[in-house]
Formats: structure tokens, sequence, C-alpha cells
């Protein structure tokens, strides 16, 4: 039995890496041919390009991989990272901040990270105690957040453009930009904690099945609590990075981020019922959307394809999962 | 469609070889987000159109899908292609300023086009091309002055706003441009609430129908575009209310339809096909070595009843 | 259990809040402006609902039988644009004939991948809502969609005119909340759609051909947003591409505050019907007295979570949940 469900894990983790390499030879041949450009699409600097562009949807997507395992799930990401971007923004304009030079900058970024913690506590607090199941709180608090994201500034973008912040969002280090270094930072403390900290343990154990896990002794609430303020305090990561780059945020910017990272986390292969899942396969499922997106640019695909392929592909990828899956299942009922 | 262009383009380039090549120029696009109402979906196919008929420029045409993120990914892309210019329809006019900061540091010309970016950015780009917004918001504040003038009511007249969506440069200007001109021609016109309808027919419409219940007078309505103003005519037709003067921008045809029927005032006459070539030519100028204006504006002249005869009707 | 007694009535209020609740909202802003609950607004709001309400509707069906639908706002431009497309080229009757037709097809496709199929629905409508708004878009190649004679058409009865004094949307919807709740309260398909989301498994055992159950709840759904795209292109007579896009978060919104579990298998066509009301006289109310459009978002999320909390309190028996 357990040979067997390992075969299976390496066959399903395997999947969206084997996903990968297609896209990659597919854009590499077809691609090239297609594309005005001179410079071959599989160019060490165009890869590295494609994890520094995977980073903002990436590191929510990671956040959404572990709430994922426990057995909620987070809508509100999406307003979660405007408003981190507002206060990360906003917060270098106060005079106090001003007054500090460049020492602003990790004041900022503290304040923005605390403002996603606090939101996922908001939300993870009102899951635990009041027993309303996450989506609906998290779609619920999505147009909440969104509104406390106008009630900040109205309808203007809030603007600051910090050129020392833009040269430290920008740089490369090891040939890798400031963005990839957290998103793989982000991903590898995520996968140790996932795969060897109690709090992971019981977090799989608990979206495996609550009751067991209850009856096991493990405190569910402050589980989902801290899960909620993870991946609140990723959004607002992935603001900081973003906008530190960028200097200005839309009061809608954001939207519709928290349908991209569950395509990504799903994709993936992490189960929406909860128990199973992988940081590392979340990491494949970001850079799988991405490339895509890349790809079909590179080839000159219009919009309208770019959604078709899409929407088609996470179905297509979903029938797949099902038909690796269905050994040892029931039989389809027709 | 699009593919075959492509493959023409590219078995073109093969053929002729490197001597060619030389010769030719590879401009990219980066658009806000197409399919999003009709300008900006004319304006894409003008682009291509105009693109097609020098045989000296291949394009690459990319769209933001309204996400700066995505935005500034592509932008990253061009550069990495190693384009001759890159042009922008910002999503943000101050969220891309460092991507353009980067092309320009990789020492390709940048043109915004349609709605331009913050100061901040103005030394990283070559030019601007397109229209300007504040002008149009002052210049549609002058026609429903002009028309309440006509009509007598210009001291006591009433009027309420519907912007474009919230935090697009596009309707931040023309809501500025239209607040900041009408105290100065109209003094006693009253703007009595200003609330956003997204560029959206169906949301202006709801705006609309809240506004007729709470206040029973209205004059006038200033909308951001003529796709929300003959949303909120819908809703005043709905309500069997007249007499009311609606002014828009960027005349739509369902806009200059409605002028046509007596139902709709006046508007702002802004081709996207003007709007689209002016932007191709002025990065084909500036890889050419002309001199081209900091700030290229195309004209966007008023229409309204009076003179709609002079345009044609819209494409869009 | 044992205290069943004691919570009794506690348990009836609370069953009844979203009532309750609704009433005290309508009266507080009455109170605050009279223009509120005059006829003339009481019909704007409640026709500018129908769209939403119709959608909601539908899904209602869905969530009871256990599922989602993300992709009504998208299927919901589609209706709209191919209607209004085809109307110039085949004339109003036929071209809602093929709308209704080509609606029904997406949501069979739908229907056939998340009940045959057995695929998770929060997927397949998020990819469907992505994949749809492709095909819209390919189908109107990006333009927006306007009827040539706006004036010479009947087609524009179904958002327009008014029947007996009442607004034709506000009839449609009606009618078709009434026809809904007997299909879902009256008929063996609707005790079907609450045993198949209740238990899915012990209704499989029980003959119930789940799968059959839940392909005909898309059907449902992919009728109620065709309905909905004609209301939508009959009453501006034109549309952009963009139209419905993001509803499905208000429809699930209006959709959960009526009290329809997403774990499915409870929930009523009028309980729905309350919902999408709510959520139209927020704005509406919010509106009239002069707040900010953002400060609905922030009053719906209020609302939503003490709904579905007194909702879920009244069911358990006991205000704060149960988890360690």
């Amino acid at each position: 039995m357990t040979t067997t469900l390992n075969q299976k894990d390496i066959l399903k983790r395997g999947a969206i890496w084997a996903f990968i390499l297609v896209e990659l030879a597919f854009f590499a041949i077809v691609g090239d041919a297609m594309s005005v450009s001179s410079k071959a699409f599989l160019s060490v600097d165009n890869m590295l390009l494609l994890l520094k562009q995977s980073a903002p949807i990436g590191i929510i997507a990671l956040g959404m991989t572990i709430v994922m395992i426990n057995g909620n799930i987070d809508l509100s990401v999406g307003a979660t990272f405007a408003l981190a971007a507002v206060v990360l923004l906003d917060s270098m304009t106060w005079p106090f901040m001003q007054a500090l030079g460049d020492w602003a900058i990790p004041l900022a970024w503290g304040f923005a990270l605390l403002t996603g913690v606090v939101l996922g506590a908001i939300n993870g607090l009102i899951v635990w105690k009041t027993g309303v199941d996450a989506f609906i709180v998290t779609l619920a608090s999505m147009l909440g957040f969104r509104g406390l994201v106008f009630m900040y500034n109205g309808e203007q973008p809030t603007s600051h453009l910090n050129w020392t912040l833009v040269d430290f969002a920008e740089a490369q280090f090891l040939g890798l930009h400031t963005a990839t270094w957290f998103l793989l930072g982000a991903a590898l403390i995520l996968w140790l904690l996932m795969t060897k900290t109690v709090h992971g343990r019981n977090a799989y154990a608990i979206g495996n099945n609550r009751e067991a896990a209850v009856n096991a002794g493990i405190r569910v609430g402050p589980h989902f609590v801290l899960n909620f303020m993870l991946i609140g305090f990723l959004a607002a990561l992935s603001a900081v990075v973003f906008y530190s780059e960028s200097g200005s945020v839309n009061p809608n910017d954001g939207m519709l981020y928290e349908l991209w990272a569950i395509t990504a986390v799903v994709l993936g292969g992490t189960k929406l019922a909860g128990g199973y899942g992988s940081i590392i396969s979340t990491l494949g499922g970001v850079i799988a959307i991405q490339l895509l997106r890349k790809g079909l640019g590179h080839i000159g695909a219009d919009t309208q394809t770019v959604n078709l392929v899409i929407g088609l592909i996470l179905i297509g990828v979903l029938i797949l999962d099902r038909q690796l899956n269905r050994k040892g299942q029931e039989e389809l009922k027709i | 469609m699009n593919l075959t262009r492509k493959m023409a383009l590219a078995c073109t380039t093969a053929v002729l070889g490197t001597a060619a090549a030389a010769e030719t120029m590879t401009i990219g696009i980066t658009q806000n987000n197409v399919g999003v109402d009709s300008y900006q979906t004319t304006y894409e196919k003008a682009f291509i159109a105009a693109a097609e008929a020098d045989p000296d420029v291949e394009v690459v045409v990319l769209d933001a899908g309204g996400d700066v993120a995505r935005q500034i990914a592509q932008v990253e892309d061009l550069i990495q292609q190693e384009v001759d210019a890159i042009i922008i329809w910002p999503t943000n006019g101050e969220a891309v300023i460092p991507a353009v900061r980067k092309a320009h540091q990789a020492d390709i010309p940048v043109v915004v086009t349609n709605s331009n970016i913050a100061e901040a950015g103005f030394d990283f780009i070559a030019s601007f091309s397109g229209p300007d917004n504040i002008t149009q918001g002052s210049r549609a504040a002058e026609i429903m002055c002009d028309k309440f003038k006509d009509m007598g009511i210009e001291d006591e007249a009433g009027i309420v706003q519907i912007s474009g969506q919230p935090g697009y440069t596009t309707a931040i200007e023309r809501a500025k441009g239209f607040e900041d001109r009408l105290p100065e021609v109209c003094p006693n016109v009253t703007l009595m609430e200003t609330q956003p309808g997204d560029w959206n027919r169906e949301k202006a419409q709801q705006v609309m129908e809240a506004f007729l219940v709470k206040y029973d007078d209205i004059d006038g309505v200033y909308a951001g575009d003529d796709n929300m103003g003959v949303g909120a005519l819908n809703a005043v037709k709905a309500a069997g209310r007249d007499g009311i003067i609606f002014v828009g921008a960027t005349n739509f045809a369902v806009g200059y339809e409605a002028m046509a029927a007596g139902d709709y005032w006046g508007s702002i006459y802004q081709s996207p096909v003007d709007d689209a070539e002016a932007a191709l030519q002025t990065a084909i100028d500036i890889l050419n070595g002309e001199d081209v204006p900091f700030l290229n504006y195309f004209d966007t002249p008023k229409i309204t009843q009076d003179n709609m005869g002079e345009f044609t009707k819209p494409v869009f | 259990m044992a205290q069943l007694n004691k919570t009794e009535i506690g348990a009836f209020l609370a069953k009844q809040g979203i009532l309750i609740a609704f009433a005290a909202f309508m009266i507080g802003f009455a109170l605050a402006n009279q223009r509120f609950i005059e006829l003339d607004n009481v019909f704007g709001v409640i026709r500018s609902s129908a769209i939403l309400g119709v959608m909601a509707l539908g899904v209602t069906f869905v969530v009871i039988g256990g599922n989602l639908d993300l992709s009504v706002g998208s299927m919901m431009s589609f209706s709209t644009i191919v209607v209004l497309d085809l109307h110039d080229k085949l004339g109003p009757g036929l071209a809602i004939l093929a709308m209704f037709a080509l609606t029904l097809a997406l949501g069979a496709f739908i229907g056939f991948l998340v009940g045959y199929l057995k695929l998770n629905s929060l997927i397949v409508t998020l990819g469907m809502l992505s994949a749809i708004h492709g095909l819209t878009l390919t189908w109107s190649g990006g333009k927006n969609m306007d009827i040539a004679d706006k004036s010479g058409t009947w087609f524009s009865v179904f958002g327009q005119e008014r029947v007996m004094g009442i607004p034709v949307p506000i009839l449609i919807f009606a009618l078709l909340a009434v026809a809904l709740s007997l299909l879902l309260s009256k008929t063996p398909f609707g005790r079907k759609v609450y045993a198949v989301g209740g238990n899915g498994q012990a209704a499989t055992f029980s003959g119930i051909p789940r799968a059959r159950v839940v392909f005909l709840t898309y059907i449902v759904s992919a009728f109620c947003v065709a309905t909905a795209g004609l209301l939508q292109a009959s009453r501006s007579l034109g549309s952009q591409n963009t139209v419905g896009q993001g509803m499905e978060l208000e429809v699930l919104a209006a959709v959960i505050l009526g009290g329809a579990s997403l774990m499915g298998g409870a929930g009523t066509v009028f309980k729905t019907v309350i919902g999408v009301l709510i959520l139209g006289f927020i704005q509406n109310g919010l509106l009239l007295v002069g707040l900010d459009f953002y400060v609905q978002y922030i009053v719906t999320w209020i609302i939503i979570i003490l709904a579905v909390w007194l909702d879920v309190a009244a069911k358990r028996g006991r205000l704060w949940s149960p988890i360690a």
C-alpha cells in the first residue's frame, strides 16, 4: 500500500515538472519559429526573468498551499496585497519616516508586513471563533479589505518612488533578481516548516481529518489562525517585493490574484479538501502559469487565445490528475 | 490571423536575411487592457494595420490585461528580446516608471501612448503620444457650460459626474480637468456628486438610477466616456425623466447615435485609429533620428449636436 | 442537544435572523431617508437587482447540490454579447433561441465535467471563467456589441417595458423565483438535489443518480444565466465584453447571505431572493445617504459574516464555534 502511494506521489509530483518541460520544448521550437524576436526563448537571461516574474503570485501561492493543506482557503489575499502596498508606500511619506532617511525603508517594510499579519489574524480568528467556513469568511473579507484600501486613499493611486528601494529591488545577486531570492527563500522556509516541524505535521493532520486531529489532542483553532497570519504575511511580502520596484499602487491592484494563486496551487497537485500538497509542487505550478503567459506573449497570441488556453489547460490538468488518481477509488458512475 | 501574420513576418525576415534586417525596426507595444472596451480593441487593430502597411516595421503586440505586474513583466520581456523601441499604454502612470527606466538604461527609446506617465518618469521616455485628458475634461466643462448658458440656467443648474475606473490616470485627469474648469466658466453650477462608473455602461446605469432617486433636479451629467454616458442616458429614459444635458468624452458610436437622435448633447471626439497611428509614427520617427515633440498631443475636438455633421461616425 | 428547549426561541430567532436583519435594515434606512421606500426607488432597486437575482436563483441549485459556480459572470457576458450580435443577423426570436441553446451547451459542458467526470467544481468553473471570457472576446472581436436599430425592435420588452405598472425584469425575476422554488421544494428532482448535496455518498447508495442530478443543476444555472443575459441585453440594447465580469462573487455572496450552505444540502430559493434584495438595498441605501461607494464593501463584509454566523450558530445551538 505504501509503495503504491509513493509511486503515485512521485508520478503526481513529477507531473507538473513534466508539464513545464513540455511547455519549454514547445515554446523553444514553435515559439522561436513564430516570434519576430531573434533572441532565443530558452536563453538563461529569459529563464532568470521568468523566475523573477513568478514572484508576485508565487509568494502568495506558497501561503495558499499551507492554508489549503490545512483544509481552508483564502480569497482575500488580493485585497491584503493591495492594502499592504498602500501602507508600504504611504508610510514612507509620513513626516517622522522621512526624517529617518533610508532607514525608513525597513520600517515601512515592517508596517506593511504587520498589516498583512493583522488582516490574516482577523480572518483566522473569525474562522476559528465563529466556525463559519473559510471560503465564506474570506469571500466577505475580500470585499471588506478592498473597501479599506479605498477608504485609505479614495480612488487615487498611492505613490512613493524611492530610487534606493528601486535599485535594491532591481539588483541581481549571483544572477538571481531580488524578487527571485525572496520567492526561493520563502519557499525553502515554508518547505522546512511544513516537512520538519510539528506545526507542519499538524497542519496536514488537520486538513486530512479534523475529527481525528482533535481526538489526537491537536488544537485546531490556533493552527488555523497561525496559517492565516502566515498567508497574510506572505501576501504582504509579495506586495513589499513588488511595490519596492514599482512605487505606486492603484486601489484595484491585486484583483483576481486569489484566483491565480489557487490555480497555481491546484496545478501543483494540492488537494482542495486539504491534507495533501507540497510547497515545491506549488512552485512548479506558479512557474508553469508564468511560462505559459510568457510563451504565449512570445509567439504573439492575442488576449482571447491566452484566456481560452489558460482556462482549458486548467481543466485539462484536472482531468489528467483525475486519471492518475482513479486507481483504487470508486468507479465512475455514468 | 494574428499567427499567420507573425509567420509571414518571420519568413520575410528569414528570406531577406541579415542585409535587410538592418533596415527593419522591431517595435514592441504593451497595452493596458484590450477587449475591455471597443476603444482599446480598435486601437490594437489600427496599430497592427499601420505596422503591416509599413514594410520596414515589425511589431510585438502585448496586452497587460489591466494588471500592472503583468505589464512590468512585458516591458522586461521586450527589453530581453532587444526590440528597437517600446510603446507603453500604462496601466498605472507611476508604477511603470522603474520598468521604463530599465528600458532607458538598455538604450531602448520608450514612447508612452494614450495615458501619460507621471513627471518623475519624463527623463526616461522619448515622447508621449496621445490625447490631452486634462484639456478634454476642461473642454467637456465648457460644452456643458455653454449649453446651460443657451438654456439660461447657468446660475442654478446642478449636475452629477460619473467618472471612469477608480485609480486610472485617464479617469483622474478627465475628472480633474472638468472639476477645475467648470467653476471658471460657470461658477454657479454645482457639481452635486461624483461616483465611479468604472468605464462600464451597466455600472453607470446603476449609479445614475441612484442619482435620479436621490436628486429631484438634475440638469446635467458629465460622464468620463460615452460608454458610461449612454448607460446614464438609459437610466434616465427608463425613469421617464427628460431635459437632462449629457456630456461625455471619447465619442463612441453609441454616443454619436444618441446625439443624432437628440438625446445626448456633446462629447469629445477622439479616434483610436489616430491614437494608434500617432504612437507608431512617433516611435518610427524617433528611430529614424527625427525630432519629435516631447508631448505629442493629437487634437481631440469638441463634438456636439450642433457640429456633429463635420465628424464621421466613430467605428467603435 | 439536551439544551434544545432552552435555546429553541433563540434558535428560531437566529434562523429567521436574515429576515429580521432585513426588516431592521429597511426601517433604519427608511427613517434616514424617506425616498428609500418610495415605490419608484423600490422598483428601481429590484429591477437593478433582477439580473444578479436571476443568476443567484440558478447558483442556489448548484450550491445546494454541493458545488460552486464561478463561471456565471463570464457566461452572462457571453450570453449578452451573443444575443446582441445575433439580433441583427437572425432577428430577435431566433437570436434568443440560439443564445439559450449556446448557453445551455456551456452549462452542459460544465455539468458533464463536474457531474459525470466528478472534477472539482471550484477549479472547473474557475477555468471556465477564463475560457468563456476568451470565447466571448473571440465572438465579438473585442468590440462593443450594439443593436443597430434601437427603437425599431420589440427586443427591448424584457428589459425596459412595464406590465400592469410593474417593470418586466421584476416580473421575470419573480416568475422564475416562484417556478424554481416549486421545482426545488415540490418535485422529486428538488428532493434529489438536497439529497445529493447533503450527503453525496449516501445518495448514491440509495439509488439517486448523483451525476445526473449535478449535471442538471448546472443546466438550471445556465438557463438562469441565459435569462440574465437576455435581461441585460434587452435593457441596454448594447454591451461591452466586460459586462457581468466579477459578478460571480457577488452572486455567490447573495446566495450565501440567503443561507445556502457551501457544504451543500441546505438553502431555499426564497432565502436567496432575500439575500439578493439585501445586497441591492444596501448598495442603494448607502448611495442615498451619500456615503462613498466603498462603504458598501465594508458593510457587506460585516453583514455576510454576521448573517452566516447567526445561521450556523442556530444550527449548532451555541454562539461560539466548538473548534478547540
